[in-house]
């Protein structure tokens, strides 16, 4: 039933469509003409029919003729003039336009120009009226829809209408309904469905979906907010506080170990059966017990203890051996076998470089490197021309070199991809060897010494040979620079024999016979300081100046006889050491109060500081020796001493003005030394009254007081801000005419010189010193007390004052009570070590 | 009446531990920092009053002074009268110890006034407990001691003898031999940064770290002879008279001095420094004893007098000293000027060498040259300890405790500045100095001469050709030339620009934007 009746509903469409000129209605047949009449009174006819039908009455329904439906062509096509719409018949689906269309494509022709010209007349008119463009009213008039589709092929089930594959062929909920007609609940649900209908609206689209997540979002937005707003006054509260604290009231449970390990339960296969062992009944019991019970369970069998020893005979045999093989090795004396041993050495002591963590780390991971280099590339396997050449050609072909090498490069690669092993060395081997090698640094040690000793004495026989040829000609050939030289060569030469003879003595010394042969050595060395006291350094120094003019000669020579020197005094300094003697020192010695003497003094013993330092320095290798130089220096102290009370006197006679007052104290100092010398202390309560000439001193020593201090302040003044320099011209410039001369300094010099003036006066005012007479402040900066002063502001602060003030008070607990020195400084964040922490929660 | 007068003085004392008041935290626009700093403030606040209340009730002991009534100068009194009117224990502190044989003695105490050493010009030292009167050590160097001065605590003190300075322990062993200070003259100990400062006979200062014996600093004062030398308890900072009456200040990190004043006419012979650091006096041979404030570098009064000693005392009573007389003058409660408060004469002919106040109690100690003595000076001492900062009666566990802390918190010696309490605040930026062109010049002479000298690498064969090494030579002096270059190119830039700038502010404000730069 239903089948038919789609049938009847698809069929007329079809075949409206395929009879274009034709007007299909259902209703009787009428004419044109008529049916136009009608259509003008009466427009909704449709619908009418449209609600007829959906009252549902039963109508008789004519059965379509079999050809005429066209089923399975089983008839001739018949041309069907006279064809009557059924009855049910329905159009809703034709759009409005078409019937237009279809009216007018009947009447096309003159009425369509017509139209036309009448719309342009219209407009014109109504132009014309209002004064607007014409375009303005063409909006109302209705697009014309003139296509006409024609069909290629007759419509059947096989050309479907445009309309079927559009989807207008739909089924209705009628459709579907009427099958159940007479079934029961059928009134029911037809009811249902009317009031459906009725009640229906129409249902939008849904929106496109970017807007349609627009507007989730924004719904999602304004609920989330409001969600969390609810947080605002958690983290404000939180913000400001000074301090948060963390998960307070958590309690973190096992603090000791032994708690820890009370807990412990037995979970692996492995800790269970300890387990089982440990706390076995029979053992806890035993143990209870007194001890007889324990003996028992000791108890091992025969053939255990039997196993155990053999295993230890085997060891200790091995080990034997191994020691007797040690002992073989060591006392070989082959020089080869040695030979190849220390290169097994250094061998080892690559290895040794593994021993070390680091290097070993980075040695190993180079070594992945290569290995994982090696796996990716497949070098060394055959894959590289050559090999693919030769294996073309047959590896039986080739001459013994080319397999070799074929080989190599085969073993080259297993060893790189090989996994890394872990390293083994023969240590015994080592250890023997180094053994020996001790035995030969020790005796080594002389022999270097005499060589090296002897080295230096043929170093300086060279210096002392070169009869360095005199230049000819240039700046050193002038006739006083020769003599300079030979003054120099001389000295030089002075010095090089020195030497010579000291290293001779040390060579005797190092040889044995130290006793008659090192006493001459000495008493020759001794004659030669003797007089040559003055100008040893001098000459030293004179050396080292010659330097420059064998510097094109022979540079080489010269230098290491230099180092020699050197080395020498650089090996004798800790004798030095002892002996340095501070000027200061020796001039309590000499225990003079005047200053302007202490001069004089200072530079004597400067001057003597290196002698005597040289003389000890001399003297390094023999104790002996030392003593008698020793002797020999307070004998030149003496001397100066001597001559300094000398020179002091003289220089009395000659100062009467010292400037410097001589305090009381001193002379109660040199009393009291002179008292003390015997041991008995004498009473010291008479005072010397100071005399009258010290009297008149202090008196008047004030009297220029504050000029001096003037002139001082000035000069730091001039010091801390420089005056600048007078502008002068390079000489030269400007000066061949005459024109400089006559305009002077050109005006930016000046001006920048008075510029530079005026900052200068401006820097003197701004010091703090600047209105006091008296009182010079440096304004000198101290590097090292910089770093206790912020170069900038840490970052909340933006003025100086507030920063300043914020760290006014001192936070320490000497400073503070101690009730509130733990606010003072509480961190911002207070947590229980070990403990996460957890989201914010709301409270409420 | 009470109570209002109770609050008042809580308020004084509030005050004084909020120590000064906090800047102005309306005026910040950072809502955030402005929260934190009123946090803080509060907290401070709440310190200080837990400070006050502390001190209100903790420490009652309240100094008191000699009070004259109508015509009573208080400068009459004499001992005699004073000692009638004390305790027992107080009058135990009256004492003379005669030992006329080893000439003036000079005196010092530890910081706690338990302890005191001597040392007789001739070679005796002597360490006392002056709570039991008994002499701990009593022995004799057998050369001149011209100072002594007690280390962190009375284990140790330095005594600067004829040629060096040694330092003993209290059991009279030498530890230390300090050759290089030279023959000192003057010792000062600077307790919390364990400097022993020290001026010699030829006016050499040196600083030497006791803890480390490193030498911090050693300078020519260039201003002769001096044997006075104070330190500044405020600062630190050490303080030598000279010969042309002039002060100078220093420091251990600068060979300059910070201050020099031109304090008398004569030479300076004693210095003193009130313990809150603001009061200097100084005497001098042009008879005059001048008070200072040293926040402004002026005389406040010029006092009539010679002295040979001066000394502040916890309460700020001035001591001087001069022959066999000693002065002490005070500052009434409501002005800055002091005036004569007590006096006291020896026996005729005594000199005095030293004269100090004993720290906590209310006594001067006076060496002379007879010996000892100690007289009573009431209202010199700091009524009230603190045990963190001196304890009289520590224990020996205490003591110990209070070294290791003390050595904690030693500060370093460049902390020694003029003002402590710019430490932790931003530098002034137009302080920063430049280096002169001189030295300047210098360090490009050292850097050129560095790089001509430097160690030739030997290469391998070919590269150390003589033409190589020295065309590398030469590349290494230009590149040592070129940061002087550079920088003598960026003063020429500036130059340039300032002098656009002052170009353009000449013109008229309208037609400033027109300056070209190319024009100049």
């Amino acid at each position: 039933m239903a089948e038919t009746k789609r049938n009847k509903a698809i069929a007329p469409a079809k075949r409206r469509k395929g009879g274009k000129e034709k007007n299909w209605k259902k209703g009787p047949h009428l004419p044109n003409a008529l049916k136009k009449e009608l259509d003008s009174i009466n427009p909704t006819n449709d619908q009418q029919i449209r609600s007829d039908d959906d009252i549902d009455v039963y109508e008789y329904e004519e059965k379509i003729p079999d050809e005429e439906s066209k089923k399975n062509r089983r008839y001739d096509p018949v041309d069907n003039f006279e064809y009557q719409l059924p009855k049910d018949f329905e159009d809703e689906d034709v759009p409005s336009d078409d019937d237009d269309e279809e009216e007018e494509g009947a009447q096309k022709g003159d009425s369509d120009e017509d139209d036309d010209s009448d719309d342009g007349k219209h407009v014109r008119m109504l132009q014309d009226i209002t004064g607007l463009p014409g375009d303005a009213f063409e909006g109302k008039k209705k697009k014309k829809n003139d296509v006409v589709i024609f069909e290629a092929y007759p419509e059947s089930e096989y050309n479907p209408s445009r309309d079927v594959l559009d989807g207008d062929g739909r089924i209705t909920v009628d459709d579907l309904l009427n099958p159940l007609h007479g079934k029961p609940g059928f009134s029911k649900i037809r009811k249902d469905v009317q009031r459906m209908d009725r009640k229906s609206v129409s249902i939008q689209p849904p929106l496109p979906k970017p807007q349609q997540e627009k507007v989730d979002r924004r719904s999602t937005f304004v609920y989330s907010k409001k969600k969390l707003s609810e947080y605002e006054a958690l983290v404000k509260k939180n913000r400001e506080a000074p301090t948060i604290y963390f998960d307070e009231d958590i309690d973190v449970g096992y603090s000791t170990v032994g708690a820890i390990a009370s807990e412990f339960r037995p979970r692996t296969e492995f800790e269970k059966k300890m387990d089982s062992l440990i706390n076995a009944k029979e053992l806890s019991e035993a143990h209870k017990g007194d001890g007889a019970r324990l003996l028992e369970l000791n108890k091992i069998s025969v053939e255990d203890v039997k196993e155990r020893q053999d295993r230890l005979a085997k060891m200790r045999n091995l080990l034997f051996r191994h020691e007797l093989k040690s002992k073989r090795i060591k006392h070989i004396k082959s020089k080869t076998y040695r030979r190849l041993l220390k290169k097994d050495k250094s061998k080892a002591a690559a290895t040794e470089i593994e021993m070390n963590p680091e290097a070993a780390k980075e040695l190993a991971e180079k070594q992945e490197f290569k290995r994982a280099e090696e796996r990716l590339t497949l070098k060394h396997k055959n894959t590289s021309k050559w090999a693919k050449r030769i294996k073309k050609r047959g590896f039986d072909v080739q001459d013994d070199g080319t397999r070799a090498a074929i080989s190599e490069q085969l073993q080259q690669h297993a060893l790189l991809t090989r996994k890394r092993d872990s390293m083994h060395d023969d240590s015994s081997s080592d250890d023997s060897s180094e053994e020996d090698d001790d035995d030969i640094s020790g005796d080594e040690d002389d022999a270097s010494k005499l060589k090296l000793l002897e080295i230096g004495k043929k170093r300086t026989l060279e210096v002392l040979d070169e009869d360095d040829e005199m230049p000819k000609s240039g700046v050193l050939s002038l006739p006083f620079m020769v003599r300079g030289q030979k003054k120099k060569k001389e000295a030089a030469d002075e010095e090089a024999r020195l030497a010579l003879q000291e290293f001779d003595s040390s060579l005797k010394q190092l040889e044995g016979d130290d006793d008659v042969k090192g006493n001459v050595g000495f008493l020759s060395g001794r004659k030669v300081f003797g007089a040559q006291k003055k100008q040893v350094p001098k000459s030293k120094a004179k050396v080292n100046n010659t330097d420059n003019y064998f510097d094109n000669t022979d540079s080489e020579d010269d230098a290491d006889t230099i180092e020699d020197v050197d080395d020498k005094h650089g090996r004798m300094n800790y004798t030095q050491k002892d002996v340095n003697i501070d000027p200061n020192i020796l001039r309590d010695e000499s225990e003079i109060g005047h200053d302007s003497l202490f001069k004089s003094f200072d530079d004597i013993s400067k001057d003597s500081g290196p002698k005597i330092t040289y003389e000890v320095s001399l003297s390094a290798t023999n104790s002996k020796k030392k003593k008698r130089n020793m002797k020999d220096s307070n004998q030149a102290k003496s001397e100066k001493k001597a001559k300094n009370k000398k020179s002091q006197v003289a220089e009395l006679a000659s100062e009467k003005d010292t400037a410097i007052i001589e305090h009381g104290d001193d002379d109660s100092d040199t009393d009291g030394e002179t008292r003390m010398v015997d041991g008995i202390i004498t009473s010291g309560t008479d005072y010397e009254l100071p005399s009258q000439d010290d009297l008149i001193r202090r008196a008047f020593a004030g009297d220029d007081v504050e000029e001096d201090f003037e002139m001082s302040k000035q000069e730091i003044m001039n010091e801390e801000n420089p005056e600048p320099e007078k502008p002068v011209l390079v000489p030269g410039w400007g000066q061949w005419t005459h024109i400089q001369k006559k305009r002077g300094l050109p005006s930016w010099m000046l001006a920048e010189h008075e510029r530079a003036k005026k900052k200068r006066d401006e820097d003197l005012k701004r010091r703090p010193d600047a209105h006091l007479k008296h009182v010079i402040i440096s304004e000198k900066v101290d590097k090292k007390a910089e770093k206790l002063q912020t170069k900038t502001l840490p970052y909340p602060f933006k003025d100086k004052e507030h920063f300043e003030r914020s760290n006014r008070m001192p936070l320490g607990p000497e400073f503070n009570p101690a009730t509130t020195i733990g606010a003072l400084n509480r961190p911002e964040v207070v947590k229980k070590p070990g403990v996460s922490i957890k989201p914010i929660k709301l409270k409420k | 009446m009470e109570i209002q007068d109770i609050s008042d003085d809580i308020d004084v004392k509030v005050k004084k531990y909020q120590r000064g008041e906090s800047a102005d935290l309306e005026a910040l626009k950072d809502k955030k920092l402005k929260g934190q700093l009123a946090n803080r403030e509060d907290l401070y606040k709440k310190s200080a009053n837990a400070a006050a209340k502390a001190e209100k009730w903790l420490m009652q002991t309240e100094g008191g002074r000699l009070e004259s009534e109508g015509f009573e100068k208080t400068w009459r009194f004499s001992q005699q009268s004073i000692a009638q009117e004390v305790d027992v224990a107080s009058r135990k502190n009256q004492f003379d110890i005669v030992l006329p044989d080893l000439g003036p003695y000079t005196i010092d105490y530890t910081s706690s006034g338990r302890y005191m050493v001597t040392a007789g010009c001739k070679g005796h030292l002597a360490i006392m407990d002056l709570h039991t009167m008994k002499p701990i050590k009593d022995f004799q160097v057998r050369e001149t001691v011209r100072d002594v001065v007690f280390l962190h605590n009375e284990l140790f003190f330095a005594a600067a003898q004829k040629k060096y300075t040694y330092i003993y322990n209290n059991a009279g062993t030498e530890l230390h031999c300090l050759k290089e200070h030279g023959a000192v003259l003057k010792l000062q100990f600077l307790k919390n940064h364990f400097l022993l400062s020290s001026i010699n006979k030829f006016g050499h200062l040196h600083y030497q770290d006791i803890t480390t014996g490193q030498m911090v600093g050693n300078y020519r004062s260039g201003l002769g002879r001096s044997d006075v030398l104070q330190v500044n308890p405020y600062n630190s900072v050490v303080t030598s008279g000279h010969s042309g009456g002039t002060i100078s200040m220093w420091k251990p990190t600068s060979a300059a001095s910070l201050v020099k004043m031109l304090c008398h006419r004569g030479p300076v012979t004693a210095i003193a420094f009130h313990p809150n650091g603001h009061l200097m006096a100084t005497a001098g041979m042009d008879k005059k004893l001048k008070i200072w404030d040293l926040r402004k570098y002026e005389a406040l009064q010029t006092l009539p007098g010679h002295a040979k000693s001066l000394d502040f005392s916890q309460k700020g009573l001035l001591a001087a000293s001069t022959g066999s007389f000693i002065q002490i003058l005070a500052n009434s409660s409501d002005s800055q000027n002091y005036d004569r408060y007590m006096i006291h004469t020896m026996v005729k002919g005594y000199q005095i060498q030293k004269s100090r106040f004993r720290p906590y109690e209310d006594v001067l100690g006076i060496g002379h040259s007879m010996g000892l003595s100690s007289i009573l000076v009431p209202g010199s001492g700091e009524p009230n300890f603190d045990s963190w900062v001196a304890n009289p009666f520590e224990t020996l566990k205490q003591r110990r405790e209070k070294e290791v802390r003390l050595l904690l918190d030693k500060l370093p010696p460049e902390s020694i500045i003029l003002d402590p309490t710019k430490i932790g605040t931003l530098r002034n930026p137009n302080k920063i100095q430049k280096a002169t062109k001189e030295e300047k010049e210098a360090e490009k002479a050292a850097a050129i001469a560095a790089a001509k000298s430097g160690p030739q690498k030997k290469k391998t064969k070919g590269r150390s050709k003589p033409s190589k090494v020295a065309k590398k030579k030469q590349e290494g002096v230009e590149k040592a030339k070129r940061p002087f270059a550079e920088e003598n190119k960026h003063e020429v830039v500036s130059k340039k620009k300032q002098k656009r700038i002052t170009e353009a502010n000449e013109l008229p404000k309208a037609l400033q934007p027109f300056v070209s730069r190319k024009s100049s």
